[in-house]
């Protein structure tokens, strides 16, 4: 997160269990946990269960919290987690329905779409979804840490717990498989 | 002429390749690659980059007003946490040395004590270091689990995490013999389970093809083994914190 840090005073007296002190850390660390949320759940409600979720776990785990240590990038690892968990349970609740198939669908060929253009099409941006949809947890994890927040990844593996080598292949299976699944609209575009 | 595989091009596209310059040069050259890397950046430029919802100043004293009043307890210091399990490890063996003398199990002509809970508040808070320990040895069991299933590749080097997989046995074989000794048919038979697939890990090849990394991620989906962790793990977090219950004797 890029937040800067609260001070070390703060941090000292929310480990003690004072709430008040906790409340800062909550207002300065919200947003930041909601675009994390958000990227990995893409959906405003599962980011915003996330975030209060993330926060709760937290403070439980305060006690544990290494002093030297940012809270920001603590509480990044948090948010991180508790997005995978959530994706599974979501996943585990659809009862593992098979994803839709990705048709085929109509591109302007007259001219060049850009980037911005092509996200911008819901109907692309369905296509995307269900191609993350059809990602493990760990994989759209790594997938969206490495794209969309632009981490390293060893970055990665510090935020998920993992080894560099299981990062890397997380991120390398994802692009793999968004490959396959949109080579539909890469052959129209 | 050496090509690239589709990983150096993802890390290239990151910007995370090693040898940059090299890749660079032999793009320019290799149609081959040059292809394979173009494909790469237009699925990437498809996906694009997810716009977030803004979330005004306010936000912070909204989330905090939804979770005031909803605040766990806070659980121990990092030190005592890294003590537990040295102290559950102690409990265990100090159990196994009960039972081998005979002195805490009673030997099968002799009629088993009948214990009411909470008459042996000792025995309790035993009971729960054993519980947050095992929670705690499980939990690195399915991250290490996690871990060698996730790894992909034409041949891939698992001495990694075969290492790691093999310090977990152990541990599991002594959580696995006291839990058995305590007649927890439940807890012993998933990490009966757990210490096979360990095992299974931490002796086969240090160089694995697709298939046999297929074969057994299979296994471990047959089995449901990485589900039964996860729920066995919460039922021990929920044992360590909850009252003590009588248990069942078999």
């Amino acid at each position: 997160m890029t937040v800067s840090d609260v001070p070390a005073t703060v941090l000292a007296r929310a480990r003690k269990g004072d709430s008040e002190a906790f409340r800062e850390l909550v207002e300065q660390h919200s947003r930041s946990a909601f675009r994390l949320a958000y990227r990995m759940t893409r959906n405003e409600q599962d980011a915003e269960d996330v975030v209060q979720e993330s926060f709760l776990r937290a403070y439980r785990h305060l006690g544990r919290f290494e002093a030297r240590s940012h809270f920001g990038t603590w509480l990044y690892r948090i948010v991180a987690n508790c997005a995978i968990e959530h994706i599974r349970t979501r996943l585990a609740r659809q009862n593992r329905a098979p994803m839709e198939p990705i048709e085929k669908i109509t591109m302007p060929t007259s001219e060049s779409p850009g980037p911005d253009r092509l996200a911008e099409s819901s109907g692309v941006r369905q296509r995307v979804d269900a191609a993350l949809e059809g990602l493990s947890p760990l994989e759209r994890a790594a997938f969206t840490l490495r794209h969309d927040e632009g981490r390293t990844i060893d970055e990665i593996g510090h935020a998920l717990g993992l080894r560099r080598s299981a990062a890397k292949h997380a991120v390398f299976r994802a692009v793999k498989k968004l490959r396959v699944e949109l080579r539909s609209l890469r052959a129209e575009g | 002429m050496k090509h690239y595989v589709e990983d150096d091009l993802i890390l290239y596209y990151y910007g995370e390749a090693r040898n940059r310059a090299a890749i660079d040069q032999h793009l320019a050259s290799c149609g081959e690659c040059s292809t394979a890397y173009q494909e790469i950046v237009s699925t990437l430029a498809v996906v694009g980059h997810l716009e977030v919802p803004e979330r005004d100043e306010r936000y912070g004293l909204e989330v905090w007003q939804r979770i005031r009043h909803s605040l766990p307890v806070q659980e121990p210091p990092f030190w005592m946490a890294w003590l537990r399990p040295a102290l559950a490890g102690a409990v265990v063996l100090a159990i196994g040395a009960a039972f081998v003398s005979g002195r805490y199990w009673p030997g099968r002509d002799v009629p088993a004590p009948q214990t009411v809970a909470g008459e042996d508040p000792s025995g309790e808070a035993r009971e729960r270091v054993l519980s947050a320990a095992i929670g705690d040895h499980l939990e690195q069991s399915e991250r290490a689990l996690l871990d060698f299933v996730n790894t992909s590749g034409d041949s891939v080097d698992v001495s990694d995490q075969q290492l790691t997989v093999a310090d977990l046995v152990d541990t599991n074989r002594l959580y696995r013999h006291a839990a058995e000794r305590a007649g927890d048919r439940t807890v012993a038979s998933v990490l009966d389970e757990l210490e096979r697939t360990l095992l299974e890990i931490a002796n086969g090849p240090s160089t694995m093809t697709p298939a046999e990394l297929e074969a057994v991620r299979a296994r471990l989906d047959a089995a449901a083994l990485l589900f039964r962790v996860r729920v066995l793990t919460d039922e021990m977090h929920e044992r360590e914190i909850a009252p003590a219950q009588p248990r069942k004797t078999t």
